[in-house]
């Protein structure tokens, strides 16, 4: 008799499950390039923004410039969306992306 | 126009000719005046994908209005920075702010490159020559105020992470 409710139970469970998964999913900040703003300005945006050394901004720079964009950031969506935000003060193109 | 940090704590701009100074005083004025798609679109761009719709609304409602009244307050500062500036036609001028300006600064010459970009339509490989145009068309003149700006901004990026030790000023025209 109790059969329903336990597998009405475990559906939920699982469907619970499934919902903190897509939540935890870590979300990409994405930086593009644009011809205006100076490396050295993105590299100091970077370490300002993230707290990165400056080699490592440098890096992620290099990459938004001979790549056309870079994840500088990955992790929660809260987390995420204020990246984008702080980027966008400093006139850098930025978006909040769905890792693939 | 040298550019220099001085002491711990402000930053100089040092024989500042008059045509330097008036293009000093545009910095505020381009970011005021803009008024143009292009380079609205460039100063707000999209922060996610078109499908983020909630996201997209609020950040309309919300961080939209927030980045104009940061990108305002920064050209307040620089305006009221410049305002020192000699208005005495054939002098070299002279000002000094404090280091915590150099932000508002970096800030300020940025909206104006960006907006000069947007509305002149430059394309990359324009933009990323540095070299005097040929032809001083007002199109030319643009790109050279461009980089006059990216100058500045790089000898502020330099006081501001305390590479320039205060004597040795940077030449930046």
């Amino acid at each position: 008799m109790d059969q329903p409710g336990a597998c009405a139970g475990m559906a939920e469970t699982l469907a619970e499950s499934k919902t903190e998964t897509r939540l935890d999913t870590p979300w990409n900040v994405v930086v593009h390039n644009d011809p205006v703003n100076l490396m050295s300005y993105v590299t100091m945006v970077f370490q300002k923004v993230f707290g990165y050394s400056r080699e490592k901004a440098q890096t992620h720079m290099l990459e938004v410039h001979y790549r056309g964009r870079s994840i500088v950031w990955s992790g929660v969506r809260e987390r995420a969306e204020f990246y984008v935000q702080q980027l966008h003060g400093y006139l850098l193109l930025a978006t909040l992306e769905k890792p693939e | 126009m040298l550019i220099r940090r001085l002491n711990d704590d402000s930053i100089e701009f040092a024989d500042i000719e008059p045509v330097e100074a008036e293009l000093l005083r545009q910095v505020s004025v381009i970011g005021e005046a803009h008024g143009d798609a292009g380079a609205e679109a460039r100063l707000f761009s999209a922060p996610a994908a078109p499908s983020e719709t909630q996201f997209l609304k609020d950040w309309e409602e919300y961080v939209r209005p927030e980045l104009r009244h940061l990108f305002l307050a920064a050209r307040k500062v620089v305006e009221e920075d410049v305002s020192t500036l000699s208005a005495k036609a054939g002098r070299f001028s002279r000002m000094v702010f404090p280091l915590s300006h150099g932000e508002a600064w970096l800030s300020a010459l940025n909206q104006a490159r960006l907006i000069l970009a947007a509305k002149f339509d430059f394309a990359d490989a324009e933009l990323a020559l540095h070299e005097v145009p040929k032809t001083l068309t007002k199109r030319g003149l643009v790109l050279l105020q461009i980089n006059f700006y990216a100058a500045i901004q790089e000898r502020v990026i330099e006081a501001l992470q305390g590479e320039d030790d205060g004597y040795d000023a940077v030449d930046v025209g």
